[in-house]
């Protein structure tokens, strides 16, 4: 009567705790998972081969579409890597307007997580209250850039524009009540006994296994190395600010809330000082009509919220577009830890697992 | 002991709860009175959205003092969009020393709403207006352009309409 076999089932494509199209194929003894292995590739475009055919200017709407929920971050990396590409300058007011952006950015996709991930795990509360900050942040993008999600903010060489009139304002008065939104996102969670019993000591990841398997950003921290390319690489105007990078040794679900949460409150003071010590000056260095690559090959590694995103570029000398484009996504690298992370443990925690990566698929199958 | 103790009394909920209600108690104490207004939705259909004045809306031509078109088909704006959604067919008008857009057309289904075209354009002859309630139900709805039936470049797009076939 009682078989005692393994049973195998797929968690997804369409199920709405992968968050996106992961296919994630689980064989189960009982309700332990004993092997786990994610598929990709249900959302594949070939943005690196569309961004090959066209111009250094033109590419970057396509790395809006990456990461959708992280777009900012992903239009720095970008022009970054192509700004060193080509051997543009950029002025300090744009590195600075830049730094504040991403920031913003890095609090909308933290809470984007914080939201979708406590959903998963049964807490709906959350949800509502952290896209209402979300929102805001929004709002703050549609005012510099004019849209919402997909920005396209950032152009190479700096930016297409200044900061709008009444853009302090919007920023003042969502750092007025930001600490005290963190604070209801912790008391409705950090304490609570469900939330700890679904996340406390569910699905560790080592900082040995992080770093073997090539973990970046709040996974690697959460595990107790404190690596962060904003103090180890800086880049934009982040040499210049003053902030921690927030460290926990658990290497659990729990630990990577607690870095994140511990993570916003950092953006929030990055922002602060991006704010107090605005130079004045342009925005835009002076570029040539037509933009023509200079060196050979380029990567260039920027922390975005999810981990390390490098862009990994080859031009030929003269040429219009890139020879060679790659994207070394976070979440992709990430994704690689979650067999270690789910194998062994409940098919419930899979859920947990995944929702603590952070993982948005149209950076994965790109 | 300590421990038996925090199992029995459910602090940590109450503490959950209490955000809650303080939201609760918020917006029940204010519904209907106009004097604290505390609402974080928005009546959407019926108050018409506010959008920032950087808006990222539909493609627009624009037409000078005296009604003529400003475009003078450098193509410029047809060469830096990402999803060529833009098509020029380059003329002559009498009366006029400029070049003038025989065709102008605009496949909206494909734009991505990025204003690269706003921004690679010396003229100012282009920008993207406010409107984000572009939904249709036919597909020819989304193929703008200068000429045509119903086809429209100048103004906003018609909405809550059910096709230009209807009319």
């Amino acid at each position: 009567m009682f078989k005692n076999e393994e049973m195998e089932i797929n968690l997804g494509p369409q199920h709405p705790s992968t968050h996106g199209v992961l296919r994630v194929k689980l064989r189960l003894d009982g309700e332990t998972v004993t092997h786990c292995r994610p598929m990709i590739g249900y959302l594949h475009r070939g943005v690196e081969k569309i961004c090959e055919n066209q111009s250094f200017f033109q590419g970057q709407v396509w790395t809006d579409r990456m990461d959708y929920c992280s777009a900012v971050a992903n239009n720095l990396g970008w022009v970054e890597a192509n700004e060193k590409l080509l051997g543009i300058t950029v002025p300090r007011r744009a590195h600075y307007i830049r730094t504040l952006l991403n920031e913003f950015n890095r609090i909308a996709s933290h809470l984007i997580w914080l939201g979708t991930h406590a959903m998963d795990i049964g807490a709906l509360t959350v949800f509502l209250y952290a896209f209402r900050e979300r929102e805001d942040v929004l709002d703050i993008n549609e005012a510099f850039c004019g849209s919402r999600l997909t920005t396209t903010a950032f152009r190479i060489g700096g930016l297409r524009e200044d900061l709008p009139p009444g853009f302090e304002k919007l920023v003042h008065k969502f750092l007025a009540k930001f600490s005290s939104c963190l604070e209801e996102y912790e008391n409705l969670l950090t304490e609570n006994r469900i939330w700890k019993k679904r996340t406390v000591g569910v699905a560790r990841l080592s900082a040995e296994d992080a770093i073997a398997l090539g973990v970046t950003g709040p996974m690697l921290r959460a595990a107790g190395v404190a690596y962060d390319i904003r103090k180890a690489f800086p880049y934009a105007a982040y040499a210049e600010m003053d902030f921690e990078v927030p460290t926990r040794t658990e290497a659990d679900t729990y630990a990577r809330y607690q870095v994140r949460m511990a993570e916003m409150r950092q953006s929030a003071r990055i922002i602060q000082q991006c704010m107090d010590g605005m130079p004045e000056g342009p925005v835009m260095a002076k570029l040539p009509k037509i933009l023509r690559s200079e060196v050979n090959e380029v990567y260039h590694a920027t922390e975005s919220p999810k981990g390390e995103i490098g862009y990994y570029l080859v031009g030929e000398k003269g040429s219009l577009n890139p020879y060679r484009f790659h994207v070394r996504a976070p979440g992709f690298i990430n994704l690689q830890s979650l067999p270690k992370m789910a194998e062994g443990g409940l098919i419930a925690d899979v859920v947990a697992a995944i929702g603590s990566l952070d993982i948005v698929l149209g950076e994965i199958d790109r | 002991m300590n421990k038996f103790l925090r199992t029995l009394i459910p602090a940590d909920i109450a503490k959950g709860l209490s955000v809650t209600g303080k939201h609760f108690s918020q917006v029940f104490f204010t519904a209907n009175r106009r004097k604290v207004p505390f609402h974080i939705v928005s009546e959407y259909p019926e108050v018409p959205a506010k959008v920032q004045p950087r808006f990222r809306g539909r493609l627009t031509l624009l037409k000078d003092e005296q009604g003529e078109i400003k475009c003078v088909c450098c193509l410029a704006c047809e060469k830096i969009c990402p999803t060529q959604v833009i098509t020029i067919e380059k003329g002559k008008k009498e009366g006029r020393k400029m070049p003038f857009p025989v065709r102008y057309d605009f496949e909206m289904e494909r734009c991505i709403f990025c204003e690269f075209c706003v921004e690679s354009c010396g003229f100012d002859s282009i920008i993207l207006n406010h409107q984000f309630e572009l939904a249709a139900y036919n597909r020819e709805d989304f193929s703008l352009g200068t000429e045509g039936l119903g086809q429209n470049m100048f103004e906003l797009s018609p909405t809550g309409k059910f096709s230009v076939a209807d009319d």
